[in-house]
């Protein structure tokens, strides 16, 4: 029997293992709806397209498999864009599928209903391809090419646009996912070289990114074996437990992290950009021999490169260095580290301003409420700045704080698609006042789909961060103090409990409430209450 | 020290800016330094797609342009949705950005907010998009941003500067404003020939669109020596006065226009696209013509696309006029009857009118006679087409045509009251649209601007769902969760209420004209109106 391209495209994420789908029906995607009827694919409705893409990189984060978005052309891929670009940035496989006009009218300028003069012009920046088709057999191909994207190499977002006639025209085939080759494997060579360097040395660190997420045995049993401290990117936070003693824990923002970091005479960066914003300085202190394991082979000729390149997966990686290492002497081994990272610590621990001291009161009470494999959504927020080194991540995955793109508003849309993909796991966001009004909308969503999110706001009633630097650089405070809503009633507008809390006991009772509530519900924190100083 | 910041701030006010729309951010704090001691305006939205849509109203309802101060990265993302509904309506819009520092342009380093190839993405969605490398640029980009608002097609036009070059020294840049070039007019020959046809018209007809949005008294003076009736597009209500008698109102998509266009035997055409969502807004297949045509347009590709002219005139809408009127005499149009002709459709154009919205209208309309109406996407604009008329250019718009976004109304009506703090604005809006920009109600509370916010509540995406019916799909997704609309108004600061009938709604209205403060009127469609009929 024949099919539209639109429900057979439908059909064939599902047997990519595509669940879940993130987009508002328009009329120009209506036959991939159709496609969703006739399959086990669930559609899930934001409030903004750019919830869509917020939803799928949450959606992604958490489970590794790629977010699926189903847009409209025109407005619906540009207000998914700044999602899709965050899901760049930190390389996030995403999957938009989105229509386009009728083919004839392609590029034309005819002034068609949602018209752009080049639709994959505007996402090339954002995705790892953007690509028009033009015949309905083009699509098993294309999304075969997406899928190695995805599993293959760096992931990063996909888009692909579909004529709105083509959506329509009938494919007599079942359409099958082709193999999507395994991620490369590092060369002997390059492995032995590091090994021995490794060894070698007096002293090393390790850093860790977003690479290494499905690395983490691996890499805490290489600290072990090289018995060195590891310090997490935002996006490698809990690969190594923020508990084990070998850990520095997140972000390199601290002046004590970079003073050990300076100090090391190798540096071994595992699936890291090594990025500014993991550090807010633009001269990391890397002064020892950079070795480097990514699979994007760019990395090893950019600010920080490679003595030593190893290009391939970054789980095969340490294993191969941790065999490579067995019979080797280590000289790091029998050095004091631990007595050495716990000085760190504690300095970094003295080091923290009193705003920062209220955010851990929080989060401290937080971590102390959630079970290890709970998931906590951060926005761009100082609460969740603060959150980077001192909330103790015991997993991977479990902290996401998205600050390559350092896009406001992420952490409610983002939170709901991890709540979609783990429903079994407590998925918490930590937002600012002002990032949340960025996608409050969002709210009816996850009160349509009964998602249990507690959403913290840390309420300072400011784009604080920027206040702060226009304080300090002698700038007009200009539209950095928005008069915030009435959060509770905003709340109860939208169908959710909302609570302002003034002790630790209120907050922890509220959370656990939020936790039982069929919902998402807002938890207010007012910085500078007494509960908090 | 005068930075490049404080000097674009200097030529922003020489261009006469007074109005910019942002919100600071780490990457753009430096274009605030200048903003202290100067005229210009500075308006924070709750998102970045908030400040280009009050950019956008700003100048659809006055013809002045407004500025906005974006961000790299995903406050650029945020707003490109505004600049593509800007560049579909060709409405100027002048977008500053920062980009990171000039030496990691497109470097990949994982910088905060980085975007390589931001300009790329931002193509799409402007006339052009440039990188400022130094401060000594500036005036010339800005003189070739306004040759194109002041005397081109107009659009958005966006200029990124780089972190290094904003805060770069720039006392040396002449801050005097060039004199602006004179906007094109039309060649003897294309004058002649226009008038060759013209003069042996027996049936013409006029068809204005946005491009002589400001030419009323040159095209009512045309129509009336051709004895000419005139249909406008959307963009073009009020060119020339409904209660003036050559005057057809409605829309070009409604079948007694088109058959009105069909059977004229010269159309002139001034200024519009013939676009679909103007001309064939209900898919009855494209505008058929069997008389010539004469195209009046600014945008010489514009007068190759949808329609071929029989002759095709560049020049600015209102130059042509001009000179088309001169060479008229009188009694240059003979035996048109376009005054009867015009009667006879605006009769059966109100005869064919739906009750319930006529009387939503014709309340609107007694309630505030000098309101000016910024509308969404949603059920009651796609009636205004045919039921709402004005006296006046710049009273009405919606996005419903061209890009068709969802979400407009909010912030576009709080740049419209801005812009004309002595007339009345309602923003018109369906509770699916709200949802995509409800924050920007609490920009309103905070401006204190006495904006009215209309919500058409028809519990859903009406439209799609209407067509998801017809096409024998399954309803997903359109039937959404909608939160309590006077709840969240309350809640973001406005005066919220319900109007159930007729009465009701003009004394609330009425009311919310006296406020200091924004109202949200919610009125829900089973009230009013059927659905879609």
């Amino acid at each position: 029997m024949s099919k539209s391209c639109g429900e057979a495209l439908m059909h064939l994420l599902e047997a990519y293992g595509v669940t879940t789908v993130f987009g508002i029906p328009g009329e120009h995607t209506l036959e991939l709806y159709r496609g969703i009827e006739k399959s086990n694919v669930r559609a899930i409705t934001p409030r903004n397209e750019q919830g869509a893409s917020f939803m799928a990189d949450g959606y992604a984060r958490v489970t590794g498999e790629p977010g699926v978005c189903t847009i409209i052309t025109g407005p619906g891929v540009t207000n998914a864009a700044t999602g899709i670009g965050q899901a760049y940035a930190d390389s996030i496989p995403m999957l938009v599928i989105s229509s386009a006009n009728d083919s004839p009218s392609l590029g034309k300028g005819w002034g068609r209903l949602h018209e752009t003069s080049d639709l994959c012009a505007i996402t090339r920046p954002i995705t790892a391809f953007s690509t028009m088709v033009h015949d309905p057999s083009e699509v098993p191909e294309l999304i075969a090419q997406a899928f190695t994207v995805f599993r293959s190499g760096r992931p990063r977002p996909v888009h692909i646009a579909i004529p709105i006639d083509v959506m329509e025209m009938p494919v007599a085939d079942n359409w099958q996912p082709y193999k999507t080759p395994a991620l490369p494997i590092p060369g002997k060579d390059a492995i032995d070289e590091a090994a021995s360097t490794l060894a070698q040395c007096e002293s090393s660190v390790i850093m860790v990114g977003g690479g290494a997420q499905h690395a983490s045995n691996e890499v805490v049993r290489l600290a072990e074996c090289l018995n060195v401290g590891v310090i997490a990117s935002n996006a490698g936070k809990g690969i190594v437990s923020d508990d084990h003693v070998l850990s520095l824990g997140g972000g390199v923002i601290s002046p004590a992290v970079q003073n050990y970091l300076a100090k090391a005479e190798v540096v071994l960066a595992i699936g890291t950009e090594l990025g500014e914003a993991d550090s807010f300085i633009y001269d990391l202190p890397v002064n020892g021999k950079v070795i480097r394991i990514d699979i994007d082979p760019a990395r090893f000729s950019d600010a920080f490169p490679a003595s030593i390149a190893i290009l391939g997966d970054s789980q095969s990686a340490c294993t191969q260095l941790l065999a490579a290492l067995e019979n080797q002497d280590i000289r790091t081994r029998s050095q004091n580290t631990k007595a050495e990272l716990k000085q760190v610590r504690i300095q970094q621990n003295t080091d923290y301003t009193d705003v920062e001291r209220q955010h851990i009161r929080l989060l401290d009470a937080l971590r102390d409420e959630l079970a290890d494999d709970a998931v906590v959504m951060g926005d761009i927020a100082q609460l969740v700045y603060t959150g980077t080194a001192a909330f103790k991540a015991r997993l991977p995955k479990t902290w996401f704080y998205p600050a390559g793109f350092g896009t406001l508003g992420c952490a409610l849309p983002d939170a709901i698609g991890a709540k979609l993909a783990r429903p079994e796991k407590t998925v918490v966001a930590l937002v600012g006042d002002g990032g949340f009004m960025f996608t409050v909308n969002e709210l009816a969503t996850a009160v349509e789909e009964g998602l249990s999110i507690p959403i913290i706001i840390w309420h300072n009633h400011s784009y604080a961060m920027i206040r702060d630097g226009m304080v300090k650089r002698g700038i007009p405070e200009i539209g950095v103090n928005p008069v915030a809503p009435d959060f509770i009633k905003l709340a109860d507008a939208f169908g959710c409990p909302g609570f302002n809390v003034s002790s630790e006991d209120e907050f922890r009772t509220v959370f656990r409430a939020a936790c039982e509530h069929q919902g998402p519900s807002l938890i207010i924190a007012t910085e500078n209450d007494d509960w908090l100083t | 020290m005068k930075t490049c910041g404080e000097v674009l701030v200097e030529l922003l006010d020489g261009y006469g800016i007074d109005t910019v729309f942002g919100i600071p951010g780490v990457h753009t704090v430096e274009l605030y330094r200048g903003l202290d001691n100067c005229k210009l305006r500075h308006v924070t939205p709750r998102h970045e797609q908030g400040a280009g849509f009050m950019a956008d109203g700003f100048f659809r309802s006055s013809g002045r342009v407004a500025a906005c101060f974006i961000i790299t990265g995903p406050g650029m993302t945020n707003i490109v949705t505004a600049m593509g509904q800007a560049l579909a309506d060709s409405i100027p819009m002048l977008v500053i950005s920062s980009v990171n520092h000039t030496y990691k342009l497109a470097m990949g380093h994982g910088e905060l907010h980085e975007l390589p190839n931001q300009r790329n993405l931002i193509s799409g969605v402007s006339r052009f998009s440039h990188t400022l490398m130094r401060p000594d640029e500036l005036p010339e980009l800005l003189a070739r941003a306004f040759a194109i608002f002041n005397c081109d097609r107009p659009g958005p036009v966006h200029i990124e500067i780089p972190i290094d070059v904003i805060t770069a020294k720039a006392n040396h840049i002449d801050i005097k404003i060039p004199s602006r070039p004179y906007a094109p007019s039309a060649s003897a020959a294309a004058i002649e020939a226009a008038i060759e046809l013209l003069k042996t018209a027996k049936r013409p007809l006029i068809i204005v669109g946005g491009g002589a949005v400001n030419a009323s008294d040159e095209l009512i003076g045309v129509a009336e020596k051709l004895d000419s009736p005139v249909v406008n597009t959307v963009n073009a209500k009020g060119v020339i006065p409904y209660s003036h008698p050559l005057a057809i109102g409605g829309s070009p998509s409604s079948t007694i226009v088109r058959d009105e266009i069909r059977d004229a035997d010269v159309v002139l055409a001034v200024g519009t696209e013939f676009g679909e969502t103007d001309f064939d807004y209900f898919y009855l297949g494209g505008t058929v013509r069997n008389g010539k045509l004469i195209r009046v347009d600014i945008d010489s590709a514009q007068l190759t696309r949808n329609q071929k002219a029989d002759v095709a005139i560049c020049s600015d809408a209102t130059l042509a006029l001009q000179m088309l009127q001169q060479r008229m005499s009188d009694n240059f149009g003979k035996d048109t009857d376009g005054v009867g002709r015009a009667k006879n459709m605006r009769v059966l154009l109100k005869e064919s009118r739906n009750s319930g919205y006529e009387s939503f209208f014709s309340v609107i309309r007694s309630a505030l006679p000098d309101v000016i109406i910024a509308g969404d996407s949603t059920q009651p604009v796609y009636y205004a087409w045919q039921h709402y008329e004005t006296e006046f250019p710049r009273a009405y718009f919606h996005s419903a045509s061209g890009f068709g976004t969802l979400g407009y109304a909010i912030p576009s009506a709080i740049g419209a009251k801005l812009a004309n703090p002595s007339r009345p604005v309602i923003g018109l809006i369906g509770d699916g649209a709200v949802q995509f920009t409800a924050g920007e109600l609490a920009s309103a509370a905070e401006l204190g601007v006495p904006v009215i916010f209309l919500v058409w509540n028809n519990h859903g995406y009406g439209e799609i769902k209407r067509a998801m019916i017809n096409g024998n799909l399954p309803q997903i997704g359109v039937d959404i969760h909608t939160p309590d609309f006077l709840g969240l108004g309350k809640a973001m600061g406005c005066e919220s209420v319900r109007a159930q009938n007729l009465g009701q709604l003009e004394t609330e209205l009425q009311l919310a004209s006296t406020r200091q403060g924004p109202s949200l009127i919610e009125v829900r469609q089973e009230d009013f109106a059927d659905g879609y009929v």
